[in-house]
């Protein structure tokens, strides 16, 4: 049997007779099936078809919200079932209890507090802990909440007193990492947008756990734990807390961070648009602290005075003032 | 300042298990066209290759927080579509005795991977290794012909070479790869044999 024959095998491209043939020689003896299955194999993990991704994934998505009707209608026929069968119980029991049927409500309310872009919002939560949310921060809690399933799901910025209770664990869920806490204060930073997760502990104990629920990292007081995108490693070091917690008090240190980056925090607080028309720009670092409670204009004027670039503001009507940043030559 | 790496996910992965749909269309896109391939080589039919792949990615999705790693993504889309397959295979009705014997041979080879265990990303770990060893031209007609599913008369236009050097190149990739994966093949014998 040549090589080629099998090779035109593999592709589909042998005539029947030919097909034929090297049947009969696998058939031939356990070798010969043995080496044609490997490369079979092979061959078939590197195979690709050349179909158009885009189509599929269109056709996919199609497919995919089909299941999710049927998904959905299966759960309000075993809900029907469920109603049948207490109405067909009902019709018994209420002559027994039914003075005493109770007017409870059962059902799951879901909180949500969001921050209004350009100004930080204070609430104290059912269990009796702080949270104060940063500019544009979210966050979400059912109503179970109060009694004993203390767990928080955050967008964004947000700082946290929290009640201690060591018999019910307060979690803090983000997108990607979950914080489990027993009674301390700390910050958290996880835009879900801006695709990092920084959280530093100020006094207490924290733990950093995945989605699966695994502890990555237990922090002491005056830690930071952060994972950004591109390192796919948690750095766990030792910092000034002051600066990650400063905005509480209006003020921000930036860290030797990206003018690009910088400017996403500054449309935040400012509820403003911010347009870089030069990537350069855009990629330079700045590092100092200022003043967050201060009008857009003088920041923008210290930022001039600090870095090279030059800016330029348009109001817009019912949309957010624009401003350019444009670099200096 | 103090500093502790710990190793953990990738934050790609990490979205993925957290339901983001912008990298399950990532995923989606990069491995739609090897999982229909894979199949068709099977059963022999576009059609229901497409179907079965467009149902795995739907298992993929369904099912995402039990994925435990990324490699894990790739041996539950090519499980669940050996799965189909072997499924498919076994409800066909045959035309021919010639197409039995052809079926009988595409599920025995179907049988024959094991996803599921370590075995999965090893072989394709040595099957990308053995390629990136390839003589340059060689490595470049197989890639052009293997992954990007180019005609020979495009390669060769291509690369202006004359398509019997794209078909001897394409034959030499593979005694290569047949021989550097020797080793590694072997350890499958006794498993093929009690087939």
């Amino acid at each position: 049997m040549t090589f080629e024959l099998i090779l035109k095998y593999l592709k589909g491209e042998a005539s029947p007779e030919e097909r034929k043939a090297v049947l009969s020689w696998i058939d031939e003896s356990a070798e010969n099936k043995e080496e044609f299955t490997n490369w079979k194999r092979i061959w078939a993990l590197t195979e690709k078809a050349s179909e158009n991704e885009d189509v599929a994934y269109k056709n996919f998505l199609k497919v995919a919200e089909r299941e999710k009707q049927k998904n959905r209608f299966r759960k309000i026929m075993a809900q029907a079932a469920i109603f049948i069968l207490l109405i067909g119980l009902g019709g018994v029991i209420s002559y027994v209890y039914f003075n005493s049927a109770s007017n409870q409500e059962i059902y799951q309310a879901k909180y949500t507090v969001k921050s209004p872009l350009g100004q930080m919002t204070e609430l104290k939560l059912p269990d009796g802990s702080f949270v104060l949310l940063n500019s544009g921060s979210k966050i979400k809690y059912n109503a179970d909440f109060s009694r004993g399933q203390r767990e928080i799901f955050l967008e964004g910025e947000a700082f946290f007193d929290v009640e201690k209770d060591t018999e019910h664990p307060f979690t803090v869920k983000s997108k990607v990492l979950d914080i489990k806490v027993y009674g301390t204060s700390f910050n958290i930073e996880a835009y879900p947008n801006e695709e990092k997760f920084s959280t530093t502990l100020v006094e207490g104990s924290i733990s950093v756990m995945d989605k699966t629920g695994k502890e990555i990292a237990q922090l002491k007081p005056g830690e930071n734990a952060s994972y950004a995108k591109d390192e796919n490693r948690l750095i766990v070091q030792k910092v000034n807390t002051g600066i990650y917690t400063s905005w509480r008090e209006g003020l921000v240190t930036f860290r030797n961070e990206k003018l690009k980056d910088i400017a996403k925090f500054i449309e935040r607080w400012y509820n403003v648009e911010i347009i870089i028309r030069s990537e350069e720009l855009g990629d330079e670092r700045y590092f100092g602290t200022i003043l967050k409670n201060k009008p857009i204009d003088q920041i923008l004027e210290v930022f001039k005075l600090t870095t090279v670039f030059k800016y330029e503001i348009i109001p817009r009507a019912n949309k957010p003032t624009l401003i350019y940043w444009d670099k200096i030559n | 300042m103090t500093k502790d790496n710990r190793e953990i996910l990738s934050y790609k992965f990490l979205l993925f298990k957290s339901g983001d749909e912008r990298i399950f269309q990532e995923i989606f896109k990069a491995n739609y066209n090897r999982i229909v391939g894979f199949c068709n080589q099977f059963i022999f039919d576009l059609d229901m290759s497409r179907n079965i792949a467009q149902e795995s990615f739907l298992k993929l999705w369904l099912n995402r927080k039990k994925v435990q790693t990324e490699n894990g993504i790739h041996s539950f889309l090519y499980t669940a579509a050996r799965t189909q397959c072997l499924d498919y295979l076994r409800h066909e009705k045959v035309k021919s005795n010639f197409e039995k014997r052809e079926m009988i041979l595409s599920q025995n080879i179907l049988k024959s991977y094991d996803f599921d265990n370590i075995e999965f990303s090893e072989l394709e770990e040595a099957v990308n290794r053995a390629i990136e060893n390839l003589p340059e031209r060689c490595r470049m007609v197989f890639i052009k012909s293997r992954y990007e599913g180019k005609k020979n008369r495009e390669i060769a236009d291509e690369l202006g070479i004359a398509i019997k050097s794209v078909e001897t190149n394409i034959t030499r990739a593979l005694k290569f790869l047949r021989k550097s994966l020797a080793e590694f093949l072997s350890i499958l014998i006794a498993l093929l044999c009690s087939l």
